[in-house]
Parts: structure tokens; sequence; C-alpha cells
């Protein structure tokens, strides 16, 4: 009968549709894994910048930390030199007569293993 | 069910029925690949996203380890630099004092005491080269002073250790010392520097620890004082 050929036609037919279907739903998939990917780095890359200003902040905060506290010691150095050359200039002269005193000082003594021989 | 063969209408109908379910069962397979697929999305995405979170978090944890270790250096390299200000200057205070000691060593020389000094220096040189033949050797100013100290050493020497010295007079050194005397032995193996220069030079050094207190007090860092 041709009419069962005719239905035959369209169960292939609507067969061939449905593939179609199937077809566009894998494909969507593989778009899917795809646009995952991209996502992915754009999130990534917005992170990373991220963390690259924390890192830039932080870095700025403590640089000049150093230039503070270089400025800290270089004053603390410089008031314990002046008091170094004032306590100097005091005793410099008393020590110097010292020095030259001992230079003097004499006190001869016989070796401590030796008995004087007597006569 | 019909057991006669079906009419147009009913093959009609019977065709679209199976029309429908296959595209039913196409539209409900479609719908699981699908949500399968957006669930797989969702978790490949936050896989590789955490990933490289990881890594740039380790990454930059090393940067900062590394400039927090890199400021510590700064500091510490103030703080030497600082220390070794201050120890600098102490060392040019001292050479000054040294440098002023040594000129002023000269007048020692003229002062009244000198002979009484040479003899002191004499005897002290006597009785540690423990000779019996010495040579004394003094600048020319002392010449006269060397020969009455002398004489008197040699009878302290005596005195001293019970034993006799016999001596010379050299006048050998030079001028631009400041004094004292020089001993040689008689087998001219031995010398003893006795002079106002390497006396001032030996208490330069052996004195250290003294002058230090003198000048600039107790060291607060020193636990253990004798």
């Amino acid at each position: 009968m041709a009419g069962q050929s005719q239905s035959i036609q369209t169960l292939l037919e609507a067969e061939k549709d449905a593939q179609k279907v199937v077809q566009q739903a894998r494909q969507h998939r593989t778009q899917r894994l795809k646009d995952a990917r991209s996502e992915a780095t754009k999130e990534i890359e917005a992170y990373k910048a991220q963390k690259e200003q924390e890192f830039k902040a932080y870095e700025a905060s403590h640089a000049g930390n150093t230039q503070s506290v270089q400025a800290t010691v270089d004053k603390e150095t410089n008031a314990k030199l002046a008091a170094i050359s004032q306590q100097f200039d005091e005793s410099r002269d008393a020590v110097v007569k010292k020095l030259l005193d001992r230079v003097v000082l004499v006190e001869p003594e016989l070796h401590r293993n030796l008995k004087k021989l007597g006569a | 069910m019909a057991s006669r063969p079906m009419n147009d209408e009913e093959v009609l109908s019977e065709m679209n029925k199976m029309v429908a379910f296959i595209k039913q069962e196409a539209l409900e397979k479609a719908r699981e690949i699908r949500v399968k697929a957006d669930e797989e999305f969702a978790i490949e995405k936050a896989k590789l996203v955490k990933q490289e979170q990881q890594a740039i978090d380790a990454q930059y944890e090393k940067k900062r380890k590394g400039a927090e270790v890199a400021q510590k250096i700064a500091h510490s390299t103030l703080t030497n630099k600082s220390r070794l200000r201050l120890l600098h200057l102490r060392e040019q205070n001292l050479q000054d004092l040294f440098q002023a000691a040594r000129e002023q060593l000269a007048t020692l020389a003229s002062s009244s005491q000198y002979v009484q000094f040479l003899q002191g220096v004499l005897v002290q040189g006597f009785l540690q080269l423990l000779d019996t033949e010495v040579n004394i050797h003094v600048r020319e100013v002392d010449a006269a002073a060397a020969k009455q100290a002398a004489d008197a050493a040699s009878k302290q020497y005596t005195e001293i250790s019970g034993r006799q010295v016999k001596y010379e007079l050299v006048t050998s050194l030079s001028p631009d010392l400041a004094g004292g005397i020089k001993l040689v032995t008689g087998s001219k193996r031995i010398t003893l520097d006795n002079t106002l220069d390497e006396r001032l030079r030996l208490l330069e050094d052996r004195m250290l620890p003294e002058i230090r207190n003198d000048l600039y007090g107790n060291n607060e860092n020193r636990k253990f004082y004798t």
C-alpha cells in the first residue's frame, strides 16, 4: 500500500528531527564546557588583579615604615654621638695625665722564683 | 484491539501518536543532556578557578614573605651602620688621646724626676736580664743623667738581687725618641726596650679597658665584671 511507505517516511522524518534536537543539546554541552573555561579564566584574572593590588598596598605601607625607622635610628645615633663626644671631652685630659704618670711609674722587682743571693 | 485492518483515520492517529512519542523522547533526552551540561559547567569552572586561586595565593604569599625579609634586612643594616658610626667616633677619640699623650711625652724627659726614672727603669731592666754584662743605650742628651742613674741603679740591683752587673753606656739612641733606655745583654742577643715611647705604647694597649671606663663609664651591655 502506498500509505505504508508514506507512514514509514513520516516516521523516519520524525526520527531525523529527534536526532537533530538531541544533537543540538550535545552542541550546547560542548559550548558549555568552553564557556566554563573562558569564564573561569576571567574570574581568575579578576582575582589575580585584586591580589596584586593588595600586595602593592602592603608594599607601599612598609616602604614608608623603613623610612621612618631610618629617621628614628639616625636621630638616636646622633644623640649618642653627641653624648660620646661630651663624655670624651670631659675626661680626656685626666686620662692623658693618667697615661703619662704611669709611663714613669716603675717598681722594679726580682722575679718571684728567684732568691736574693746571700753573701 | 481491532481485529480488522485499520482505516485511514486510525492509521493517521497512530502515526501521530508515534511521531509525538519520538519527539517526546528526544526532548526528554535533550533536556537531560542540557541539565547535565550545566552541572558539569559549574563543577569544571569551580575547579579551574579554585586551582588557579591557590596557585596565585601561594605566589603572593611568597612575594610577601620576600618583602618582609627584605625589610628586616634593611632594618638590620641600619642598626649595624649606626653601631659602626658610634664605634668609629670612639676609635677617633682614642687615637686623639694617644696622640696627645705622645706629644707630651717629651716633657717627661725634662722633669726633675727624670734621673730617678732612669734609675728605676735601669734596675727594672737589670732584674729582667739578669746578665753580668750589659750595654746601656741612651740618647746623647741623656748621657750625663744616665751615668748618674746607672751608678745608683747597679747598686740598687745588687741590693735587691745579690748579683753584680757591669755596664757600659752607649749613646746610640736617636734624638727623636722621648727618652728612656735600651738594654742589650753582653752577648748582644737580648734587647730590652725601656724607652718612654715603648712604655707608652705598651700602656696604650694594656690600659684599654681602664681607659674605656674612665672615658665612657661602664658598658651597660656587659654582664660580668670580675
